[in-house]
């Protein structure tokens, strides 16, 4: 130690001990041993939704005004933004963080806004359309889920031709869910959109028997979407007196403009929204209409918000009854007798079961009844050997039947029988029908375009080049993973709806729309789970100044050679867009 | 310019005036306009600074000595809990030789909370290796601030300025701002022999041996003692261009006194009230302020009370088994000298309890009464 000393006397010494080399070399990130590291995960919105929307990404792009970039984002996984910004159930809010923390965000009714915004622009998507291929596709039913896959395949250069069996696109949306809540111009505006990616149609073209062998020869891949055209019966004595008739049939003559003659008391039965659009419906065309359930509405499948909406105006729902007879004068239905339930134990759906009441038989006077308890699909033209279990087309899970090249899609497998699931699998058999006609490996591709564990899949993870395609956490974010500390509470906005006296009696729009300001408020209530939208707290906080900034918009870095792994950054993360991971793994 | 102003805002406009680079402060009672100030100072230009409002005062000494390691002029201020909560800090400024100038606004610590005058805070850091001085008015609270930096600067030692709870913070007094221009002659910018320049980083306060610390600790000490010399220097510049001076100590009517009082702060001017009425009255009674504490002033004041038969200390503070704290220190500055007047040591005015001339009449007969110090302090002013 001796001769390392350098100083003889207290005066040769300097004021403060410092080093007399300068320190460069010193990489003092040597010191770590745990590195933070930039780690986008996945927002439970994205994973919630079916049709794989980047709806955190959307949030963002609204909340700085760029409302339209923000609706091309949508567009690039979803054709139908309008008509899901209006008829979605929108399980993204349901698994929105923020409404275990004060309410979930309005998304759906900023998908909405996104889309008209669009509309009143006349913007179109910008073409995504690769080169031409030669392989053709059929798509058999043009609903959600039948245009959804033609939009996609259309847009990666295949011919695509769509059969529908009625004089209109659009399937249910179309010929199920009424103007008041799905306008048509909204429709017909994103149908024609599809239509200018190059999607050809056949309208009034109902496939023969056996029509996968006869009529589909010249295409290489199909894709069913036939849809749940049918009407479950009551299976009651007198359901064919003139007056009775099914929710499905009535909703579909509203909307093509037939001749539909309402009396006074008109009979719904059903809990679900079938049920509901008919009743409301029923109610813009002059009828008193009522609604039986034979449960109690905490069983009711229809979405909370339409039960809502039929009670403010004025739609009387009385629960616990079945119809057991219908009884008619001078054949047309006159009166229709009825029986009190009481829950019983529960279904295999979970649902308590109605359970007869002996004894409790009323009579109601009513002039109509419009049966709603469920749709199935007319499958009669497919051969037995596609795969079929209780009228459902059983598929794997890409979506592919048992035929080769045939695919199926929206209510006639087994899935939700919901838009955005018809959406969502509509774009799932796109993505497979294009690895078919590829003949490209599809196994491992779920691992690749997966959002979250609920089944969403990524078209724009898809489209990408491998090299650009960045790894892709598989972790859904929850609310416990976030700093709560960086946000304030703030009450979700709602959409202003008409005037129920103008509702009754009118099939326009209920709902009416987000302001900009409006639009722009709510979207910025977005936590952001899991994605880094640069808010800077990391780049605040290090005590190291190993944070860096590289710009306007740029992602900020982390300066390894002299970050100590303290884990501030990854701690003060409001979003848990960082990760902690041990130093040389 | 005159302006009407607490005593705060007194410190405020030193620190503007003598253009304060980097201000980190946490607020606290009684110190805080003297932060809000500030940062409305920054915030409207007048005073070119970056303010740190940090979280923590431990955080805001911490911060300073970053600042006044890269080379800038810096300050703080901060009361009772709040000095305390620095106290590692203190430390660490003075002996990485970092002039940093800290305004504290003396307030008793609790348990029980107490947020009125005591100067036990300051007292407390005695040890620190800062410089401190106490006012007595704030025509001094300002002209002192502006003094501080200039002692600092030329000895790299942090000094602290001491100011009465309320009855300096609080109340206002005229006072004359000086002319910027005057100031900027006066104290010019400040030219660190050595900083911390993260373009050429070297390492600060590295691990020292005991082969080199002591000698590290001897500079500071060195340090200290020739505050003394640049205390006085600093002063006597200051009064030539200002018209003002202080002195490190101030004896006030001490000529052929037989009983000299020794006081601080604010009290200061009270005892001044007190030995006029005393000597119209015929007694020889004189009155000697302490305004610099550390280093402590013993020559200066040697020459004053040798010259009298009693000195009585008046302290706000209290050192718990000792007593007042200036007493005591006074006590052992004299242990060795030939001539040694008995010091009576008295504690008054603890918590913010007001110091009258009823209370200093009191010291005064009772040191008279007395022909020897009690063993102890003796408490006045106490509920009876």
């Amino acid at each position: 130690m001796s001769e390392q000393i350098l100083f003889k006397r207290e005066e040769d010494m300097p004021y403060h001990a410092i080093s007399m080399a300068s320190m460069t070399w010193n990489k003092t990130g040597s010191w770590r041993y745990l590195r933070p590291r930039f780690d986008n995960k996945i927002p439970p919105c994205n994973a919630g939704c079916p049709a794989g929307q980047d709806i955190e990404g959307a949030m963002v792009l609204i909340g700085k005004g760029k409302v339209l970039e923000a609706w091309e984002l949508f567009k690039e996984e979803n054709p139908f933004p309008g008509v899901c910004g209006r008829v979605c159930f929108h399980p993204c809010e349901s698994s929105c963080n923020r409404k275990d923390f004060d309410e979930a965000i309005s998304i759906n009714a900023l998908e909405r806004f996104m889309a008209d915004t669009a509309s009143r622009q006349g913007r179109k998507p910008s073409s995504a359309k690769r080169d031409k291929r030669k392989e053709k596709v059929a798509i058999i039913g043009s609903g959600p889920a039948g245009l959804t896959c033609a939009y996609h395949l259309a847009r990666m250069g295949y011919g695509v031709t769509v059969f529908e069996a009625l004089p209109v696109l659009g399937g249910m949306l179309r010929v199920g869910i009424p103007e008041y809540r799905l306008p048509k111009k909204v429709l017909e505006e994103e149908i024609d959109q599809i239509l200018e990616v190059g999607v050809k149609t056949e309208i009034n073209t109902r496939l023969g028997e056996d029509f996968l062998r006869n009529d589909l020869k010249e295409y290489q891949a199909v894709f069913l979407a036939l849809g749940n055209h049918r009407s479950k019966s009551l299976g009651i004595p007198g359901e064919d007196f003139a007056g009775a008739m099914s929710g499905v049939e009535f909703l579909r003559n509203v909307s093509l403009g037939k001749e539909v003659t309402l009396e006074k008391r008109v009979a719904v039965i059903g809990g679900g929204n079938t049920a509901f659009d008919a009743a409301r419906s029923a109610l813009r065309l002059g009828a008193k209409p009522f609604i039986l359930y034979r449960r109690t509405r905490d069983e009711m499948p229809a979405f909370p918000g339409e039960v809502l909406e039929a009670e403010e105006e004025g739609i009387e729902i009385s629960c616990l009854v079945s119809p057991v007879r219908v009884t008619a004068e001078n054949g047309k239905v006159s009166r229709l007798e009825c029986v009190k339930n009481r829950l019983g134990p529960s279904d295999a759906d979970g649902r308590r079961r109605p359970v007869e009441i002996k004894g409790s038989n009323f009579f109601l006077e009513v002039d109509q009844v419009i049966s709603a308890i469920g749709e199935g699909a007319d499958l009669s033209a497919l051969p037995k050997n596609i795969g079929l279990k209780e009228n459902i087309i059983l598929t794997d899970e890409r979506g592919a039947t048992k035929q080769k090249g045939v695919f199926a899609g929206g209510d006639i497998i087994q899935q939700p029988r919901t838009v955005v699931h018809a959406i969502g699998s509509g774009k799932r058999a796109a993505i497979f029908i294009d690895c078919f006609l590829k003949r490209n490996k599809w196994q491992g591709l779920f691992d690749l375009i997966r959002i979250g564990e609920r089944g969403s899949l990524s078209m724009k993870r898809y489209q990408q080049e491998e090299k650009e395609r960045v790894p892709l956490s598989s972790k859904t974010v929850a609310l416990k993973d976030l700093n709560l500390d960086y946000f304030d509470y703030k009450k979700r906005k709602k959409m202003p709806q008409a005037q129920i006296s103008k509702r009754v009696g009118s099939f326009e729009e209920v709902n009416l729309g987000f302001s900009e300001e409006t639009a722009r408020e709510e979207a910025n209530r977005c936590f952001n789970c899991g994605v880094c939208n640069l808010c800077d707290n990391c780049y605040i906080f290090c005590p190291d100044v190993a944070v860096l900034k590289q710009g306007e918009d740029e992602p900020n870095v982390i300066d390894y050679d002299h970050c100590k792994g303290c884990g501030i950054c990854v701690e003060e993360c409001p979003r848990d867009a960082l990760v902690m991971e041990e130093e040389g793994k | 310019m005159k302006k009407i102003m607490v005593g705060n805002h007194a410190v405020s406009w030193g620190v503007m005036l003598a253009r304060a680079e980097v201000i980190p402060a946490y607020p606290i009672t009684p110190q805080t306009t003297i932060v809000e100030e500030l940062s409305v100072l920054c915030a409207d230009g007048r005073l070119k600074a970056k303010f740190i409002p940090v979280e923590s005062e431990h955080s805001a000494m911490a911060c300073c000595i970053g600042a006044a390691a890269a080379g800038v002029r810096t300050f703080t201020a901060t009361s009772g809990q709040g000095l305390a909560l620095m106290h590692e800090m203190l430390h660490w400024a003075s002996g990485a030789r970092l002039p940093i100038v800290m305004a504290t606004v003396n307030r008793a610590l609790g348990s029980p909370w107490n947020i009125w005058g005591e100067q036990t805070d300051s007292l407390a850091q005695r040890d620190t290796g800062w410089l401190q001085l106490y006012c007595e008015n704030n025509q001094e609270v300002l002209d002192t601030t502006i003094q501080a930096f200039k002692i600092a600067e030329e000895i790299l030692l942090p000094v602290m300025l001491n100011l009465d709870a309320y009855f300096l913070s609080h109340t206002a007094e005229p006072v004359e701002i000086p002319e910027q221009s005057q100031v900027d002659n006066f104290l010019p910018r400040f030219q660190p022999p050595f900083r911390l320049d993260p373009q050429d980083p070297h390492s600060f306060g590295c691990l020292t041996p005991p082969e080199y610390f002591m000698e590290f600790r001897y500079k500071i000490q060195q340090a200290m003692l020739k505050g003394k010399e640049v205390g006085k220097r600093v002063d006597e510049e200051f009064g030539q261009v200002f018209g003002r001076k202080y002195g490190l100590i101030d004896a006030y009517r001490c000529e052929g006194a037989d009983l000299i009082l020794v006081a601080s702060g604010a009290i200061a001017s009270t005892a001044r009230v007190v030995v006029d009425a005393l000597r119209e009255k015929g007694r020889k009674v004189g009155m000697v302020k302490v305004r610099l504490f550390r280093p402590f002033p013993k020559e200066e004041l040697a020459e004053v009370l040798q010259g009298a038969e009693k000195v009585a200390v008046v302290d706000r503070n209290v050192s718990f088994g000792v007593g007042g704290i200036f007493a005591h220190e006074l006590r052992a500055a004299f242990c060795n000298e030939k001539v040694r007047p008995p010091i009576f040591s008295f504690i008054a005015g603890l918590g913010g309890r007001d110091v009258t001339p009823q209370v200093l009449n009191d010291v005064v007969y009772q040191t008279y009464k007395r022909s020897e110090p009690d063993e102890q302090s003796v408490w006045v002013g106490m509920r009876s």
